[in-house]
């Protein structure tokens, strides 16, 4: 009884009284608002955001709000909200790559897989020089080419003195 | 929440897919839980809260992360940042669906009250209470919350905010018993 009498009478004497109007100050940060909510501002800092949440009837509805929402448990989110939301990015990130020319998307920044991709083409480009080499290289090549062609109209000229000479042979010239 | 903290920020900014989406994941029941929180008093349908909360979810990698990167873990945790931008946004977010369509007469009169401007309040002077103690009155009686509520967002003990309230109490019954 003795504390509602006291509160009531606190609370008539609240309602007969009205604050100075605060003096306009520099907005409260999204970052400084949740420090102070957490208490880990300077203490210059905190007073200075103290003050505007005492002045500011939205920013001391806010900070109750949100010290009660982040004070308890929180309820399961519906599963639309997380698919729409995870589908933000990777519709983006896509956009961004569209636009990129072909030496972007050949080397591209910040992409994930980067290491992986750079290991690929050195094992490519290994393999296919490893290849090259066992195959005797270009010069080589060209050499055992040159031989083949030379060999096979050494033959085809052997052949046909071979066969003018039989048949000098038996026509017995 | 303690997961949601420990999210990789870098990977998160550089706009790797699989670290949005873990984020996702994890943020979705705060965000949820605040705009709704922020939202109840406008009254607006299911739909215009999850677009609300996905608006949350848009703002944050707009821009390439423009605003997500513009976090510092050294002076708040990532869930209350992420609760106070959520808040903001859900705000905004009704204030510009109630201006586009809601017209004057579905407004609730009481949410157009004006201050009875017949009763002269008693001004209290600047610096006869202090911002604690300010702060401590308006949660008590303008907000209407009790003990334990002022106590949780100061992150002190209930006994502090009662003792808080009673020197304020006794400083303003000193200085107008003074004046009369």
């Amino acid at each position: 009884m003795g504390t509602e009498h006291t509160t009531r009478k606190d609370r008539e004497l609240w309602q007969g009284l009205a604050a100075s109007p605060a003096l306009p100050d520099a907005p409260v940060s999204d970052l400084d608002f949740a420090g102070w909510l957490e208490g880990r501002l300077p203490e210059a800092v905190a007073a200075r955001v103290e003050a505007a949440v005492a002045a500011d009837p939205e920013l001391r509805r806010a900070a109750l709000e949100l010290a009660d929402v982040l004070g308890t448990p929180l309820p399961v989110a519906p599963a639309r909200l997380a698919v729409r939301a995870k589908a933000l990015v990777g519709f983006e990130v896509e956009r961004h790559s569209a636009r990129a020319g072909l030496f972007s998307r050949l080397f591209p920044r910040n992409r994930g897989f980067a290491l992986q991709r750079a290991v690929t083409l050195a094992a490519a480009i290994l393999i296919a020089g490893g290849g090259f080499m066992l195959g005797g290289g270009l010069g080589e090549s060209m050499a055992q080419e040159r031989y083949a062609m030379t060999a096979s109209q050494v033959s085809s000229t052997t052949d046909a003195s071979n066969d003018l000479t039989d048949l000098s042979t038996v026509d017995g010239i | 929440m303690t997961e949601l903290n420990q999210v990789d920020l870098r990977m998160l900014a550089a706009g790797n897919k699989r670290a949005w989406d873990q984020f996702v994941t994890l943020a979705a029941p705060l965000i949820n839980a605040v705009v709704r929180r922020a939202l109840a008093s406008y009254r607006l349908s299911e739909e215009d809260v999850m677009d609300a909360a996905q608006d949350v979810f848009v703002r944050l990698c707009a821009g390439d992360f423009r605003l997500l990167k513009t976090y510092d873990p050294g002076r708040a945790s990532l869930s209350t940042w992420l609760a106070v931008v959520a808040r903001s946004a859900a705000i905004d977010h009704a204030r510009r669906r109630r201006r586009a369509t809601t017209p004057l007469d579905d407004v609730p009169e009481a949410s157009l009250g004006v201050e009875d401007r017949h009763v002269e309040k008693l001004r209290i002077p600047e610096g006869l209470l202090t911002d604690r103690q300010m702060l401590v009155l308006k949660c008590l009686y303008d907000e209407e919350k009790d003990v334990a509520e002022v106590a949780r967002l100061l992150k002190i003990d209930a006994q502090t905010v009662r003792s808080t309230h009673h020197k304020a109490l006794l400083r303003l019954r000193a200085h107008f018993q003074v004046e009369s």
